[in-house]
């Protein structure tokens, strides 16, 4: 076990963890921060994607300790005082979430996107968002939400 | 566990000589923590995360040589305006490699150390005739890409060594070079095929300094010389590429003698060889070839 610091949306987090524990387990376990969400495990769903250092990772893929020093971005971050972020509102109006299962690694991935790109192409969104499996929409909607925000 | 951060080379040569066969390098973890799921590290282990670690994340030029830090991930060198400019198939190799989740922590280093058989950066780095860049307790060496891998999965790596860098001489502007991926990595096997190819082309549309390196196509990773030496000073031309197509699928089958798979893999391997350097010679008009 190994005391670290974590820095997750803003706020500072002491904690006592393992060495081999996950990002994800952290976030959902110790911070019960549980709209980063565990799929596959293994980097293949996207579930678990949140925001370091500016750059969208899976916290399945990352130890907490390799996280200590970094800025985390997760999707209980992205909306700010109390209203939803354009990204949100947008998902909303486009029907882009069905179960909801993929959504908060969805938004983030889309987030990080804008903020490179304010008005990306729709490959420059399919690519951002390959990393992403979602079982339900067809990713059309998603798609579409995500560029209407660039449209705005 | 232990686990400690290296924020500098001598950082890792200390821990190489105080933990000894304990240490345990993690770069982006991409492939580590996914192995560590059926495969625990031991309890003792001693991880070593390199991923920020100073002297291994530069991406420059000294003179006509391109240095790249073992650190450097897939989504910066897909970024990176200096080898897109002098390698460009390492930039495309690289932009194609998982997500984009995946190319933020994956590096080179990690991907040509796991040495899987469909490591995507092996074939551009081969093609550019690369040299990887070693450091250990017993100093530093230097050696060819072409001569790192024992097996797949296997480099030639001593316990106590880490790669630093990996280095390649700046293609000229007017090298055409091509790298083309076939299948997903968890797809079956047979299907996960990827190619690398660099040449020179005169005014006159005649193929110099060829270079041909397809992935998972044999045992071990290597260029196919036969092929090379075919299409040297041959004209760019779709029949001449289909004749190297079929003479690096003869090669395959020399090699690995003729399998269940053969039938499949046998035109694909071919048709692969000659889309890849139609793509390089700019004569691909997309489609079937
Ligand atoms: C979902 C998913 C998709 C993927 N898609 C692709 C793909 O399309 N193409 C592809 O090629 N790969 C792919 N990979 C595999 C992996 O992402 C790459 O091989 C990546 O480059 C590994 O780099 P890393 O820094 O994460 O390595 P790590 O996991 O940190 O390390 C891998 C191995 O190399 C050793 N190592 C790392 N750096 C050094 C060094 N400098 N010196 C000595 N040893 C070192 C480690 O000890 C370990 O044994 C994928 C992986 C996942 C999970
Ligand atoms: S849970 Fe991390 S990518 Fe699937
Ligand atoms: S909405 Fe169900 S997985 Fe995407």
């Amino acid at each position: 076990m190994t005391e670290i610091t974590l820095n997750v949306n803003k706020k500072e987090y002491r904690l006592t963890v393992s060495e081999d524990a996950l990002l994800l387990d952290v976030l959902r376990n110790n911070l019960g921060l549980t709209g980063t969400k565990r799929g596959c495990e293994v980097g293949e769903c996207g579930a678990c994607t949140v925001i370091m250092d500016g750059k969208t990772v899976n916290s399945c893929l990352v130890l907490a300790v390799q996280a200590q020093g970094s800025e985390i971005r997760t999707i209980e971050g992205v909306a700010e005082n109390g209203k939803l972020h354009p990204v949100q509102q947008s998902f909303l109006e486009y029907d882009a979430v069905q179960c909801g299962f993929c959504t908060p690694g969805m938004v983030l991935s889309a987030v990080s996107l804008l903020e490179k790109k304010a008005h990306p192409e729709e490959t420059e969104i399919k690519e951002a968002i390959a990393g992403n499996l979602c079982r339900c929409t067809g990713y059309q909607p998603i798609v579409k939400a995500i560029k209407a925000v660039g449209e705005k | 566990m232990h686990y400690y951060r290296a924020k500098n080379l001598k950082d890792i040569l200390n821990l190489f000589e105080s933990e000894g066969d304990r240490v345990h390098l993690i770069a982006g973890g991409t492939d580590v923590l996914v192995e560590a799921r059926q495969k625990p590290l031991p309890q003792d282990a001693f991880l070593l995360d390199i991923s920020q670690t100073a002297d291994l994340r530069h991406i420059n030029e000294q003179g006509q040589t391109i240095h790249i830090g073992a650190s450097v991930t897939h989504q910066e060198l897909a970024e990176s305006a200096l080898i897109r400019q002098s390698a460009p198939l390492l930039a495309q190799a690289c932009r194609q490699i998982g997500s984009l989740q995946i190319r933020n922590r994956g590096t080179l280093g990690g991907n040509i150390c796991n040495a899987s058989p469909c490591a995507d950066t092996v074939p551009p780095l081969l093609a550019l005739n690369a040299n990887v860049h070693i450091a250990g307790l017993q100093g530093k060496r230097t050696v060819p890409v072409a001569e790192f891998f024992d097996s797949p999965y296997h480099p030639l790596l001593n316990n106590g060594e880490v790669v630093s860098a990996v280095s390649f001489a700046k293609l000229e502007p007017t090298t055409r070079t091509a790298f083309y991926k076939l299948g997903r990595r968890k797809a079956l096997a047979i299907s996960r095929i990827n190619m690398a190819v660099v040449f020179k082309m005169t005014e006159e549309g005649f193929l110099e300094d060829v270079r041909l390196a397809p992935g998972s196509v044999f045992p071990a990773w290597h260029r196919v010389s036969e092929a090379e030496t075919f299409l040297e000073n041959k004209k760019a031309q779709l029949s001449v590429f289909e004749e190297a197509g079929k003479l690096v699928a003869d090669k395959m089958i020399a090699i690995s003698g003729r399998r269940w798979s053969t039938p499949y893999k046998e035109p694909v391997v071919a048709a692969l060889v000659k889309r890849t350097l139609a793509i390089a010679a700019g004569v691909y008009k997309g489609g079937k070839l």
